[in-house]
């Protein structure tokens, strides 16, 4: 392994409270070391340039079945953006829905080096696990979709706890994921007849539980197995006008599951869960309600879902959600539902400036982040692709960093939406040091990433360098300047390796999966009885249904010791 | 003598994966859980046109050498040609499948798979208006109206009945396996008394009207009764349709119509005819009623809809009708998929490149139009300088001028037998079974993966597929590396 | 005028993006020659497949000799100027075309004009499948500009259309005006089945034999005559039909009543 010296950059490291100093970074067998012999290390002359860890991205779907449906729909959206193989990297297409190596080197010019893959039906992890295998130069994880699972909607029902969370935890080893995603709880089995859920309090049909009981007994289950991230949620009505109350009670009803100021939930792509209003004609900003609760309260993260004015393809295991775009739209729509598990749909959507609805939305993503006061309760994402294709981060950067950027493009939005808009009146601009933190660290923290998000000794070395010299310009003011910068890395290195350099490829990685095995005290047994039950519920057989070792091409298990 | 539990059946695209395998020296004896084809398959797969040592053509005859020259040869064709196409790809691992993908944009070739001649029309269909639709469980637990639209299960995918659909318990639907076997007593005592009559011993009965017949103004009773229905739509009665609670016979060639027919009718909209395609309104508005009054509804289709009149427009139609159904009930439709991983391939090809099948690399990045960059399409054309099939046997199945095209190139053929289209190659390179002699993955029609085992072990000196071709590329890539230090030197 | 002669006959397809007077316009012979173009997996420029010359006269800009049956995507996305082949060309001609004139004196491959947004295509002989229809997944129809075909043309054309006219004075195959929302297709002959299928709006008028209407078709009325264009309308009498049903479209269907006796049936619910 090459020993790396990055010398002289300005140094944003959030987890360890290095705010800009200019400083080296060193880099042994991939890890952050103290020191490295300058003589024989290689060095890279980081003056006047900005060093971070490398990016990570806690919500993207960019793998498994729903995603490649995306793909398969979408021939005319791959047209319009090729990649032509080269001798290092393979060809591929881009714009919303990449395929997968494309992927890969989309991110890792950004200077992402980890990304979330959320919503992986577990049924059909095997599919999720291949194409992360061909998702190259990033480390990646994937969160099984148990919201709507059967057993646990049984298990909870009879308040069996226990035995609920060694099922979770059997099954995300089995499937090996990283963290339970909650999708509409409850609104996925109703969808399996065509119905869905719209309050936390709503039962589900046949199976007496209600969200709340799910999110909830869920949230419990995530603590007595000491699962690194939080549970992961999508919540009920999303994407509907006034689903800010529906919001704020599921936030409210995660409070008795709190303890302390650690958080029990990540609410996911908070702007489709932020509306206000009645109806369509009606809808406006819940932001301001949202952060207000947010910043009284310590039990939650989220990240933006923000919304891109493009054209782009919804993809999300709310099949109701899907469902209800169709109306709205017309277009072409994929529904997936998944046996005994959960479901799924698609759509390709356009937002557009001068639609009221889309330029509200986009303004209600900004407000949530500009609102919350606290920085690492709040990360960057487009829900990608839902809100917009990932490769447009750097947009969303320069909105944070520079109100001028944010009036230019609010300057362009349907004029109901500027009347509506709370961006004018808000002054706050992101610095460097904040950005970091919602693009990385903050992320990383949330995730449980010990070795991630950070440039401390021991971490791993995925580092990213962009051409910033914050000491030379004022970034707000020449924010377009820092959004080409956060669009085409100097450099990432991954593991101590530099695999992007001026924004190009220049070595090929193939990152590590990595997955809990969950260890609890009893385990779930395997006998004819389950095996029976098995066969009942699903139509595979027990046997074929795990995600054997041999499916993840770079195997990175992380062992979890439970407290059942 | 071991047994084997759990075996995915490489046959279908319904993956039945509860097969149990008795082995014995290292050969299948017995077969349990299975259907017809897929024992057939198990116990003889080694059947007699095996092919046991690579051949390359010398001479006009196809002559035995080493794998290596054969490798070597095939890789000298690939990296020498001008717009070659690999073709097949449906009866093979996604392990196999990604390797494929990785040559083709290698030698900047076209990779496409067998779903061109059956189900590509469905995918060039959902790209127009997408596809409400689920897993097979899902139909299990909760179907209560279960359509069969241009194809046979009961032949073709034997077990899709009882393991998915209309003879199966689910959580919230029954089987309705005995409202069958009522029927088939029935139909046996109605035969009894037929061949009583054709004896002389009784009467003939009052004439027994077609089902069709019986309804002009009244529902069939079979579509009023409680729990499961089977409807079954075909040019002609199958296998399937004698089982069917109603069984519509649509004139060839005119599904769009009634289909089409179906969808205004469930807008209420009038029409100014009194049949569409041989069938009476009346029956339609029947079959309407029973679509928007039930609780969750499938339609699953094959190729009487994909490779009859209308091809794409007629899965288009489909599909369209699914969308118009859940504005009023739950209504999902499926592709019952043939090829046991033809499925895998769309997928794998997909996830890699962004295009289900027809994927042309000669630019140097994917590109893809169905009936441009297609396999048949460009054979036709006489395009190609160069051909690669594995896992299928378009020698038997192409039209001839396509065929004459492919035999005259160079022709490389992956494949366990010595089927039609080996017999034209110029270099032949014998596989093991996959799913049998080696092992994978493959996605069940309804896209769920399932593990591929290696139960017996392949005749000495076969490798898999996924082996085969990754040498290939290995070969491929150093030619094209010596050229170039050639070209430098020079 | 830059005259193109194939050197050879293509075997594998020539993907010819730069052909288009757009960008022929201010370059000279030599930089021309270097334009790049594909032939199968190779990359090649313009000069290796095509003798170049240049003519003294004026218009057209661009004029193709011989057969040129596999040189495909030739005038993409052109706004001006003008093409004339003489001599099959191959699929794409005047994809995404905006403006200018393109002439074929022989046949045309599949997907010409498709997306159209205006201009003029004119092809003397026949057309392949798919003319004036959008690429795979896409809805974007033709959208402005006058598309003419001597001969026949084949199923799927004016798929998704929005405006501008197609007039076809021979025979169409099935699905003509597939999905279409708005213009005008007239065919002068013979029309397949299924024509007008999934129509929301917008003309269609057959000449000749149609087989069978659609039975998501009602019949509104008959009329003596209808307009194509500006300059052009067809002589009936028309059965006018509406539809498609299955869409709750308002399309409008005009098919010759002297060619099609056997839709007199229709005429009792007049």
């Amino acid at each position: 392994m090459t020993e790396l010296l990055i010398k002289n950059g300005f140094v944003f490291d959030p987890i360890n409270g290095i705010n800009g100093e200019k400083m080296d970074i060193a880099v042994k067998n991939g890890k952050i070391v103290k020191s490295v012999n300058e003589r024989k290390a290689k060095v890279i002359d980081a003056t006047g340039l900005t060093v971070m860890p490398g990016g990570v991205d806690i919500h993207t779907h960019i793998a498994g079945a729903e995603v490649n449906t995306g793909r398969l729909m979408r021939p005319e959206d791959h047209v319009k953006d090729v990649v032509r193989k080269t001798a290092l990297t393979r060809s591929g297409v881009g714009y919303s829905v990449p395929s997968t190596f494309v992927t890969g080197y989309r991110y890792s010019k950004m200077g992402y080096t980890m990304i979330m893959n959320p919503s992986m039906p577990p049924l059909e992890a095997k599919h999720t696990h291949e194409e992360l295998n061909d998702t190259p130069m990033l480390d990646k994880a994937t969160y099984p979709l148990l919201g709507d699972w059967w057993f646990v909607l049984e298990y909870l029902r009879k308040g069996d706890l226990t035995e609920c969370a060694r099922y979770v935890a059997w099954m995300i080893a089995t499937t090996k994921g990283y963290a339970i995603k909650i999708v509409n709880p409850g609104g996925l089995e109703s969808w399996g007849f065509g119905r869905n859920v719209r309050t936390i309090d709503d039962q589900v049909p046949y199976f007496g539980i209600t969200p709340r009981d799910i999110m909830c007994g869920l949230a419990k289950v995530n603590k007595m197995l000491n699962l690194p991230h939080t549970i992961h949620v999508h919540t009920n009505n999303l994407g509907l006008p006034g689903n800010y109350l529906t919001t704020l009670d599921t936030m409210r009803a995660l409070e008795s599951v709190a303890t302390g100021d650690k958080p029990v939930a990540h609410i996911t792509h908070l702007q489709f869960s932020s509306f206000a209003g009645n109806d369509w004609g009606t809808m406006r900003s819940g932001a301001e309600e949202i952060t207000k609760y947010i910043n009284a309260h310590n039990h939650l993260t989220f990240d933006m879902g923000q919304v891109i004015f493009t054209d782009t393809t919804t993809m999300t295991a709310d099949g109701p959600f899907e469902f209800t775009l169709y109306e709205l739209s017309g277009h072409k729509w994929v529904n997936s539902d998944v046996e005994t598990e959960t479901s799924g749909g698609i759509i390709p959507f356009h937002y557009k400036r001068n639609n009221a609805v889309n330029a509200t939305q986009w303004s209600i993503a900004l407000e949530l982040a500009l609102l919350v006061k606290d920085p690492w309760k709040m990360f960057l994402t487009t829900d990608h692709p839902n809100g917009g294709p990932f490769f447009a981060y750097p947009k969303i950067i320069a909105w944070l960093i520079s109100k001028r950027a944010r009036m230019a493009t609010l300057k362009k939005c349907h004029k109901k939406a500027q009347k509506l808009s709370l961006l004018p009146s808000i002054k706050r601009e992101f610095t460097l040091y904040d950005i970091a933190i919602v693009t990385r660290a903050g992320q990383a923290k949330a995730l449980g990433l010990k070795d991630k998000g950070h440039l401390g000794v021991g971490a791993d070395a995925d580092i990213a360098i962009y051409d910033i010299n914050p000491e030379k310009i004022d970034i707000a003011k020449k924010y377009k300047a820092v959004r080409r910068a956060f669009g085409s890395a100097a450099y990432t290195i991954k593991d101590g390796e530099i695999v992007v350099k001026d924004g190009e490829i220049v070595k090929h990685v193939d990152g590590r999966t990595i997955w809990l095995d969950v260890k609890t005290a009893e385990q779930v047994k395997v006998d004819e009885e389950m095996k029976r039950r098995f066969k009942e519920y699903w139509t595979v057989e027990y046997d074929n249904y795990p995600v054997f070792d041999h499916y993840v091409k770079v195997s990175c298990p992380l062992t979890i010791k439970a407290d059942v | 003598m071991v047994v084997v539990k759990s075996v995915t059946c490489p046959i279908c695209g319904s993956l039945c994966d509860d097969i149990e395998l008795t082995i014995e020296n290292n050969e299948v004896v017995k077969v349990k859980n299975g259907c017809a084809l897929c024992e057939s398959k198990f116990l003889g797969y080694k059947g007699e046109h095996r092919i046991k040592t690579p051949l390359i053509r010398k001479d006009g005859k196809l002559m035995p050498v080493s794998l290596d020259e054969a490798i070597h040869k095939a890789a000298e064709i690939l990296a020498n040609a001008n717009y070659p196409i690999l073709y097949g790809w449906s009866s093979t691992s996604c392990e196999a499948q990604r390797i494929g993908v990785e040559l083709a944009e290698e030698i900047g070739g076209v990779i496409d798979n067998t779903a061109v001649v059956c189900h590509g029309p469905s995918i060039l269909s959902v790209q127009e208006v997408g596809i409400p639709t689920c897993t097979l469980g899902q139909i299990r637990h909760r179907a209560d109206l279960i359509i069969y639209w241009g194809c046979d299960p009961w032949s073709a995918h034997p077990r899709h009945l009882e393991r998915y659909t209309a003879f199966t318990e689910g959580r919230f639907e029954k089987s309705d396996w005995k409202g069958y076997i009522q029927k088939v007593k029935a139909a046996a005592g109605k035969k009894k008394i037929e061949s009583a009559v054709r004896r002389g011993v009784v009467k003939r009965p009052k004439a027994q009207p077609m089902l069709q017949h019986e309804l002009v103004n009244a529902p069939p009773p079979t579509l009023m009764k409680e729990g499961r229905k089977l409807i079954v739509v075909d040019a002609r009665k199958s296998m399937t349709a004698e089982m069917a609670d109603y069984f519509i016979q649509v004139e060839p060639n005119k599904d769009y119509e009634v289909m089409q027919a179906i969808r205004a009718l469930i807008r209420d909209q009038e029409l100014d005819v009194d049949k569409v395609g041989g069938v009476p309104v009346e029956y339609l508005e029947e079959v309407a009623d029973a679509m928007v009054n039930c609780n969750f509804g499938v339609i699953f289709f094959g190729m009487g809809l994909t490779q009859t009149a209308g091809k794409f427009r007629n899965i288009e139609v489909a599909i369209s009708l699914i969308r118009d159904l859940n504005k009023r009930t739950k209504f999902v439709i499926m592709p019952m998929r043939g090829h046991f991983n033809v499925t895998g391939a769309n997928v794998v090809f997909t996830w890699q490149s962004g295009y289900p099948y027809g994927v042309d690399f000669s630019l140097g990045y994917p590109r893809y139009n169905p009936g441009e960059t297609t396999c048949m399409d460009i054979l036709l054309r006489g395009e190609s300088d160069a051909t690669l099939v594995i896992a299928a046997d378009p020698g038997a199945t192409f039209p001839r001028r396509a065929v004459e095209h492919m035999a005259k190139t160079p022709l490389i053929v992956i494949d366990p037998h010595m089927n039609a289209t080996a017999m034209l190659g110029d270099v032949v390179i014998p596989s093991a079974f996959v799913g049998i002699e080696s092992e994978g993955t493959a996605y069940r029609m309804d896209h769920v993966p399932l593990p591929l085992k290696k139960v017996v072990d392949p005749p000495k000196g076969l490798l898999s597929d996924e082996e085969i071709l990754r040498r290939i590329l290995e070969e491929v890539r150093a030619i094209k590396a010596k050229k170039m230090r050639e070209a430098e030197a020079a | 005028m830059i005259v193109l002669s194939p050197l050879k006959k293509f075997q594998f397809p020539v993907i010819a993006e730069c052909i288009s007077p757009d960008i022929f316009k201010g370059k000279s012979l030599a930089e021309i020659a270097k334009l790049e173009v594909w032939e199968g997996n190779k990359q090649r420029t313009l000069g290796d497949l095509f003798k170049i010359e240049e003519d003294k006269a004026e218009t057209p800009d661009i004029v193709i000799n011989g057969d040129a049956s596999e040189v495909r995507f030739v005038g993409k996305a052109m706004k001006s100027g003008e093409i004339v082949i003489n001599g099959v060309i191959g699929m794409h001609l005047g994809e995404k075309m905006a403006g200018g004139k393109i002439t074929v004196n022989g046949d045309a491959g599949g997907w010409a004009g498709a997306e159209m947004k205006g201009g003029l295509i004119e092809i003397h002989g026949n057309a392949g499948d798919y003319l004036a229809s959008p690429y795979r997944g896409s809805s974007a129809g033709m959208r402005g500009g006058t598309i003419i075909v001597d001969g026949n043309v084949g199923s799927d054309s004016g798929v998704y259309m929005r405006g501008g006219v197609i007039k076809i004075r021979g025979s169409a195959k099935q699905f003509l005006g597939f999905r279409m929302v708005d213009g005008t297709i007239y065919v002068q002959k013979e029309c397949g089945t299924r024509v007008g299928a999934c129509m929301t709006g917008g003309k269609i008028v057959v000449g000749g034999f149609l087989e069978e209407v659609m039975p998501t078709f009602t019949i509104d009325s008959i009329k003596p005559k209808v307009k194509i264009d500006d300059a052009e309308s067809a002589n009936g009498p028309f059965y006018v039909f509406l539809g498609d049903l299955a869409e709750e479209g308002r399309g409008k269907l005009f098919v010759s009543k002297p060619a099609n006796p056997h839709l007199s049936s229709y005429e009792k619910f007049l």
